[in-house]
């Protein structure tokens, strides 16, 4: 078989799996949501309201039905595309998704930026004398961003440069007393397209501690898997013979080392942007920025089930596609890969 | 290398910073830490969604400070019929809601028709209500269930808010979520989860606001709260959701005059429920040897630094019938010989008593909750080491609420805050019962709070509280509570006042009587004054140095000093001792 279509095969193959996937994983948290001791009305009334007040609540949710009744309704409804409205304020999930799914996105990709900029640096740097001393502290680097609690990195952070210096917002994602930039609900882009420069300097003060708080803490991945490839790569047999041919160290670094160590690393930011499409948790938390993981925790305190299930099954989807195409660039510049 | 590489990034920092968008005139930001996520009045059930529908909306009654009704929308308090069946509330006729047009009996029918068919608090007026009508123009006619003296205190609830008619025509049967059309003082000029405007509303119909208009944001952690106050970007910090230490030192900043502090009446109450009807503490004994060990005073002070008020009723004050206290004082005395009564404490001999070994839960999701058992572990350990041993577990906070009902915990720490400003809205959710079995509740709230206590004729005393008015209910509220004081299914541990510190420009943050800042009420000093202000509290401050105590109000706003109990040092969680055995605090 043609390798075109060996990677058409494995296109389709990952394609037909994804609505076994989907329906797996909504299952699986339709179920986990519905173990979980508590619901909606707990949640929301506490230890509020009469037992009557509550069973009608329930009753008006839907949460009265059996099981498999809300099962069916939901797969139901998922086969249509809907995937319902939020208990707490009858939103509909997809505009739930629409509204805080683009925050995560903006944040992820100026995160991935700074981390991928810094982390290839850094990783880079010591690759001109190995074990020297810009080496360790690569390698320093390296593991010390690997090794810090975000939460705690983003504390300092936040500590440092909002409130001693007051150089940058504490958190939020835009001045409360400015309207912020409709659209695509990418404030950068919104107010670039606005042509709002003040919009856009805004937007960009409140992103600006979190992405870079998160892209610091990515770089350490980057670092390393560049510093070890390359170290490996610089020490093939094609590098080898291309030194033997009579090549310049930069020549067999830049054209023969890198391209090679770099492969894994395309792999590595698949990866990272796939964990960065759900969110970064506890930096959107500390933040107060309204990402689809910082909503996800609140709809999951809430037992929301809609919007948990929701968010879930769109990023589980998002994930997915972003993972065939990483596999499919890497076959595209890897010609040693098979299917 | 490190900072090299730091360098770029840094150096666009403090250009960025340059950026920063500045507040529009007289426009201040007040942060929380509840996000929102929607503004209808039948959809809020959170203490942030109250906040803001309190300045975007009126009910037909208020509170004030201290605790009294006062008409609102209506203008006068209602009137019942004989047999207290129908009221009558006549209403203000010179208002208009913010869309134009005309608030009347018909808008007020149509909002409390609506709170009735979608709300997630129906049951505030369910239970009570059982047909809403114009009776004029201008007058509302509620046909009621029962008779209900709290009525004006349950329609005092922003929950109540009445909404224009026009507008909500086409959500009659749904909720609006992210728009509001009211009577209150603020227009909803822009609604987002975590950032909401309000811009005064040029037609209010009572006082316009004292300033010119208002953000409110949330901030998901208390962190970030507390810096954001102390970096200047935002003016006013409500203390919901803001950890004990931080609020200590926005406590202490107000001392020393760089903020002001207000400090609201007391809504929320902490208290601890214990199951009555199984062993051991189906034992009134055991359950009052608790109520005895119980040093709400240094459980105060090492939890919160003394900002939350030790209470021995189930009423707050400043309600009626919050005085006097019912429940007993702490007497580690009088608790060993309970204990000793019921056969515990170890006493020299072999054989002799035995030590009581009880577990204790609290939501592990609330930080005060975790440091309360440990504190109150530690007490017990130091003053009845040898009668009783607390087993302490957390528990995720809507994990506990699904299971109370069943009867999961021997002794668990809740709080509560009344949906209206009413002893009422204390007692009958944690007293009330359908069916019992002598001193058992088989069915109702008391069942279903997880204490499982009744008491002949406590139905009765429960529903007098419906009927009997003024003095003669204060009275009846009080006999109630020295009931269940002598029984203690419940322990009250502390009452927690609302605060709200500002930046020292602005003038202190004011409080109404069901706990919620008065957002209308915020705006600047001028800067004699502010100066004045900051030099008082400065020799006040001084005056508490040198050991010349001074304590802050309780009720409405004020600015407080720091309190000598603040000096207590915090322990760290895990590390928790509790001082020598005390000559016993009141």
């Amino acid at each position: 078989m043609s390798r075109r279509r060996q990677l058409l095969a494995y296109l389709a193959s990952r394609l037909l799996l994804l609505p076994v996937m989907l329906w797996l994983i909504a299952s699986l948290v339709f179920l986990l949501l519905r173990v979980a001791p508590g619901d909606p009305i707990d949640a929301l009334l506490g230890t509020r309201a009469p037992e009557a007040a509550r069973a009608a609540l329930r009753h008006q949710l839907g949460l009265d039905q059996s099981l498999a009744s809300q099962y069916g309704h939901y797969l139901w409804d998922l086969l249509h595309g809907q995937l319902g409205t939020s208990l707490t304020n009858q939103e509909s999930v997809l505009s739930v998704i629409g509204r805080s799914l683009p925050a995560s996105l903006e944040l992820g990709v100026l995160a991935l930026v700074i981390a991928a900029v810094l982390g290839l640096a850094v990783g880079f740097s010591g690759i001109a004398r190995p074990e020297g001393r810009l080496d360790l502290a690569g390698r320093l680097y390296g593991i010390g961003t690997y090794a810090l609690p975000p939460f705690w990195a983003a504390m300092v952070v936040q500590l440092v440069f909002a409130v001693w210096l007051g150089w940058l917002p504490v958190g939020g994602r835009f001045p409360p007393t400015l309207v912020p930039p409709s659209g695509t609900g990418f404030y950068l882009l919104d107010s670039l397209r606005a042509g709002s420069w003040s919009q856009f300097a805004a937007s960009l003060r409140h992103l600006v501690l979190p992405a870079a708080t998160l892209g610091v803490l990515l770089s350490g991945i980057f670092d390393n898997a560049l510093r070890l490839n390359l170290r490996r790569a610089l020490r093939s047999d094609y590098v080898e013979a291309a030194r033997s041919r009579g090549l310049s160290e930069t020549r067999v670094v830049l054209r023969h080392a890198l391209p090679n160590a770099l492969l894994p690393v395309l792999t590595i930011t698949g990866i990272t942007v796939a964990s960065l499409i759900g969110g970064a948790l506890l930096i959107e938390v500390t933040f107060s920025w309204p990402g689809i993981a910082f909503r996800l925790q609140e709809a999951i305190g809430q037992r929301d089930y809609p919007v948990v299930q929701g968010i879930v099954v769109v990023v589980a989807a998002l994930v997915v596609a972003v993972s065939v195409v990483v596999d499919l660039l890497v076959a595209l510049l890897d010609p040693r890969i098979n299917f | 290398m490190l900072g090299l590489t730091w360098l770029p990034v840094l150096a666009w920092l403090p250009l960025l910073a340059g950026c920063q968008a500045p507040h529009p005139a007289g426009e201040l930001v007040v942060a929380s830490r509840s996000s929102l996520e929607s503004v209808d009045p039948v959809d809020v059930t959170t203490f942030a969604g109250t906040q803001l529908l309190s300045a975007l909306g009126d009910p037909l009654y208020g509170s004030d400070a201290a605790g009294r009704i006062q008409p609102r929308l209506a203008s006068a308090l209602p009137r019942f019929s004989r047999g207290g069946l129908v009221a009558r509330i006549p209403l203000r006729q010179d208002v208009r809601f913010q869309d134009g047009s005309r608030f009347d009996a018909a808008a007020m029918v149509f909002s409390l028709k609506r709170f009735l068919a979608l709300a997630k608090v129906s049951y505030l007026l369910d239970g009570r209500v059982a047909a809403v009508a114009a009776s004029g123009p201008f007058e509302l006619e509620l046909r009621l269930k029962r008779p209900c003296a709290s009525l004006a205190a349950v329609l005092s609830s922003i929950n109540l808010t009445p909404v224009s008619p026009r507008a909500y025509r086409a959500h009659a049967r749904r909720s609006l979520r992210d728009r509001f059309i009211g009577t209150g003082p603020y227009r909803l000029a822009a609604f987002t989860p975590q950032q909401q405007r309000l811009l005064p509303f040029p037609g209010y119909w009572g006082p316009p606001p004292a300033n010119r208009g208002l953000s409110l944001v949330t901030l998901s952690n208390s962190t970030a709260l507390f810096g954001a106050l102390l970096s200047g970007e935002v003016d006013v910090l409500l203390s919901s959701g803001l950890d004990s230490d931080q609020q200590r030192d926005l406590h202490r900043r107000a001392g020393r005059g760089a903020l002001v502090e207000g400090l609201g009446p007391a809504v929320e109450i902490g208290y601890l429920t214990l199951r009555s009807d199984q062993p051991p503490l189906a034992n009134p004994d055991l359950r009052l040897a608790l109520a005895y060990g119980l040093d709400r005073r240094l459980i105060s002070e090492r939890v919160s630094y003394g900002m939350r008020d030790p209470l021995r009723n189930l009423v707050p004050g400043p309600l009626p019938g919050s005085q006097p206290p019912s429940w007993p004082a702490y007497d580690p005395a009088r608790a060993r010989a309970l204990f000793r009564r019921a056969g515990y404490c170890q006493v020299r001999g072999p054989g002799q008593g035995r030590r009581l070994s009880l577990p204790l839960s609290f939501r592990s999701n609330v930080p005060a909750d975790r440091l309360f058992a440990l504190t109150w572990q530690a007490q017990l350990q130091r003053d009845l080491g040898d009668c009783i041993s607390l087993e302490i577990s957390g528990i995720e906070s809507t994990t506990a609420y699904r299971q109370l009902g069943a009867g999961a915990f021997p002794l668990i720490l809740l709080d509560w805050s009344g949906d209206y400003p009413d002893a009422n809205a204390y007692l009958q959710p944690l007293l009330g019962c359908r069916r019992a079995l002598g001193n058992r509740c088989l069915a109702g709230d008391s069942a279903a709070s997880g204490s499982f206590w009744t008491a002949p004729g406590l139905a009765a005393q429960l529903a007098g509280l419906e009927s009997e008015r003024g003095q003669a209910r204060q009275q009846l509220v009080s006999r109630i509570q020295a009931r269940v004081a002598a029984a203690s299914p419940y322990l009250p541990v502390w009452r927690v006042p609302p605060r709200a510190w500002a930046q020292p420009w602005l003038a202190p943050p004011q409080f109404d009587g069901s706990g919620r800042l008065v957002l209308q009420a915020l705006h600047g000093r001028s800067q004699a004054g502010a100066a004045m202000a900051v030099r008082a509290m400065a020799v006040r401050a001084k005056a508490v140095q040198a050991g010349a105590v001074a304590a802050g109000g309780t009720s409405g706003p004020s600015v407080t000093v720091p309190s000598a109990r603040g000096s207590l040092a915090p322990a760290p969680a895990d590390q928790l001792k509790v001082p020598d055995r005390p000559g016993g605090t009141p």
